[in-house]
């Protein structure tokens, strides 16, 4: 498995994610608490039954992104480690889409970095996911990444 | 979008002015990808280009796309980019509807 310099796992998978394996990366002697989120397909949206999703990435910019919550997760809290994988393609209800494992010596700040690590993934990195119902298909509801207004005068005159 | 050369070179200039030529990769994803009808494009520029004018090409071509411009977030060369950036050659720009990754 690729890793970085805090053995840190970002990943883009197209089979089912191995959650054990990636908590026992993330798990050292010097640690007290591993914090995971799995999130899974739902069989149902809005109240209408889910057959599966399909899932497409802009793959290198959302590498890119999940490093970059990455790092911003070893700026914010005390941790130790962090494994972020998201699944792409074809999913069926109850298969793990999106799996991230936050360790740390204490407890407290593996719970607000797996926090800070799922609610920054879900605005910022481009993955979307099509939901296919029994009489058709929509693209999920999603969140629009916050983006510059407008181009930084520094940045244009370069 | 102005299609003549942006300077004029000298009066007894040897050869004719030649305006750089930007060529950029375009990629859209989601309800982009579907109503664009492609993922990927490779375009070509005679003159300073921004974000803002390269979608409106496309939604000049694509009128579904025009309905979905204030949903739309770009980037340049995988970074959230804002829509009066103005493109060089070999930039790679993505439109990209609202994430639903998770």
């Amino acid at each position: 498995m690729a890793t970085l310099p805090h053995n840190d796992i970002y990943q883009l998978v197209r089979e089912p994610i191995d959650m054990a394996a990636l908590a026992r990366h993330v798990r050292a002697p010097e640690d007290g608490a591993i914090v995971p989120f799995d999130g899974f397909v739902r069989n149902q949206s809005h109240n209408r039954p889910t057959l599966y999703l399909d899932y497409e990435a802009y793959e290198s910019m959302a590498l890119a992104k999940m490093r970059e919550i990455g790092a911003q997760l070893h700026e914010k809290y005390r941790i130790h480690r962090v494994a972020i994988v998201h699944r792409l393609g074809r999913l069926e209800i109850g298969e793990t889409s999106v799996f991230i494992a936050v360790s740390a010596p204490h407890r407290a700040a593996a719970f607000d970095a797996c926090r800070f690590a799922i609610d920054t993934l879900k605005r910022t990195v481009p993955v979307w996911k099509k939901e296919y119902f029994e009489d058709g298909a929509v693209w999920a509801d999603g969140e629009l990444p916050p983006a510059p207004a407008v181009t930084p005068r520094a940045k244009t005159a370069s | 979008m102005p299609l003549a050369p942006s300077r004029i070179t000298g009066y007894n200039a040897p050869v004719p002015p030649v305006s750089q030529t930007i060529r950029v990769k375009v990629l859209f994803f989601g309800r982009l990808k579907e109503l664009s009808g492609h993922a990927e494009d490779s375009i070509e520029f005679a003159d300073a280009t921004t974000i803002e004018e390269l979608f409106a090409l496309y939604a000049a071509r694509h009128p579904e796309l025009a309905k979905f411009r204030s949903s739309v977030v770009a980037s340049r060369n995988q970074e959230f980019a804002a829509w009066d950036t103005r493109l060089r050659s070999g930039d790679e720009v993505a439109f990209l509807p609202p994430v639903s990754g998770g």
